[in-house]
């Protein structure tokens, strides 16, 4: 039986194949914040293929900010630099000043990838609820293509599903591809085949996907669409994937 | 803060019981009042409920009734504050807790 045991070990051969995909990545320490967790929440700001814990380059964003109680606030000036996966990458300690739902949501700089050759720009965004109080889970942002959660993007069960609805500039995308992978923290996870690494699944006519996560831990949903924009390089006009990538943190089911 | 942790201890029971039914409570704190705040996770204000005060030794310093927004402020001296407070919300059928701790207090005291 072939088998590929694409574990760390690895992470500099497969990294090299280019049917692996980028993630944006917002990482917090904790996605449900209890008083005893504390009054903050520790951000981790990459750019990777998550399942191979291979970083790439995050230069500095283009916006970070979060939004609590239907309030924006700029960030971008608050972030640290740091080593991620061997990559630059940010980190960031946020005061978590009152209950509610929090979502970070980043816009980075296009990445230019010669192997696809194409642009990318991965809208990230993750939710992290405090102090008990889940309101403002389902929230829009509205940004320039996201994912609004159907499901709550927090206190799931391993094995529960997550549902979410793609837009792109507010609308829903019927039968938009989305790509599904594991943040293999700890390099635990092995694949049976490169197909197991990343997983594709597509919305349905009204743009709603449904995905059940075999396990706990963090979960990375990218919903992928071509931009209708070019952008130069080396004096030709290239095509720019916009990737609307939320993070997902499934729970350890402690039942029998 | 040990005196905290010790009423978080005896407390973690019954805000357990209390998280399942969904009421959550909230306190904020500047150099004058402890502004208390309980709702349920529908989002609605609780419209009645005893609001208690402990001190950081798990006394009991004050009993007080929620508004009918769900808010009830607790000036600071009017209660030991010194070892931080531990605020109970108690409907009847739905309790939960908030810890204001000594930080919190000091914290926001100085902005």
């Amino acid at each position: 039986m072939k088998r590929h045991l694409l574990a760390a070990s690895l992470a500099g051969l497969v990294a090299a194949t280019p049917a692996f995909s980028h993630y944006g990545m917002i990482i917090p320490n904790d996605p449900m914040i209890s008083q005893e967790d504390g009054r903050s929440v520790g951000l981790t700001l990459s750019f990777s293929h998550p399942f191979e814990l291979d970083g790439l380059m995050l230069d500095t964003p283009v916006s970070f900010s979060v939004t609590h109680e239907g309030s924006t606030t700029d960030l971008l000036g608050d972030l640290q630099d740091a080593t991620i996966m061997d990559d630059q990458g940010y980190t960031l300690d946020y005061p978590l000043a009152r209950p509610g739902t929090y979502i970070f949501a980043m816009e980075p700089q296009p990445y230019w990838e010669p192997a696809e050759d194409t642009f990318i720009i991965h809208y990230t965004k993750t939710y992290v609820t405090a102090y008990g109080d889940d309101e403002g889970w389902d929230t829009e942002l509205g940004l320039k293509t996201e994912i609004v959660p159907l499901s709550k993007p927090f206190g799931l069960w391993e094995r529960n599903i997550f549902q979410g609805i793609v837009k792109l500039d507010g609308e829903a995308v019927p039968y938009a591809e989305v790509e599904v992978e594991f943040f293999n923290d700890g390099a635990v996870a092995t694949a049976p085949d490169e197909l197991m690494i990343t997983q594709t699944i597509k919305a349905d006519a009204a743009g709603v996907f449904t995905y059940a996560a075999p396990s706990d831990g963090w979960w990375g949903f990218a919903a992928l669409n071509t931009a209708d924009y070019t952008l130069p390089q080396d004096g030709v006009d290239e095509d720019v994937e916009l990737g609307a990538v939320i993070w997902v943190h499934f729970e350890e089911w402690t039942g029998q | 803060m040990i005196r905290i942790a010790a009423m978080v201890c005896s407390c973690v029971v019954a805000p357990f019981g209390a998280a399942a039914h969904g009421l959550t409570v909230f306190a904020s704190v500047d150099c004058e009042t402890v502004l208390v705040e309980a709702k349920f996770s529908n989002g609605k204000a609780v419209q009645q409920a005893d609001v208690r005060v402990f001190d950081g030794e798990n006394a009991l310093q004050s009993t007080l009734p929620i508004g009918p927004d769900g808010t009830v402020a607790v000036p600071l001296d009017s209660v030991d504050h010194s070892g931080g407070l531990l605020i109970e919300v108690s409907t009847g059928s739905h309790d939960n807790y908030w810890i204001v701790t000594p930080d919190d207090i000091a914290r926001n005291c100085q902005s």
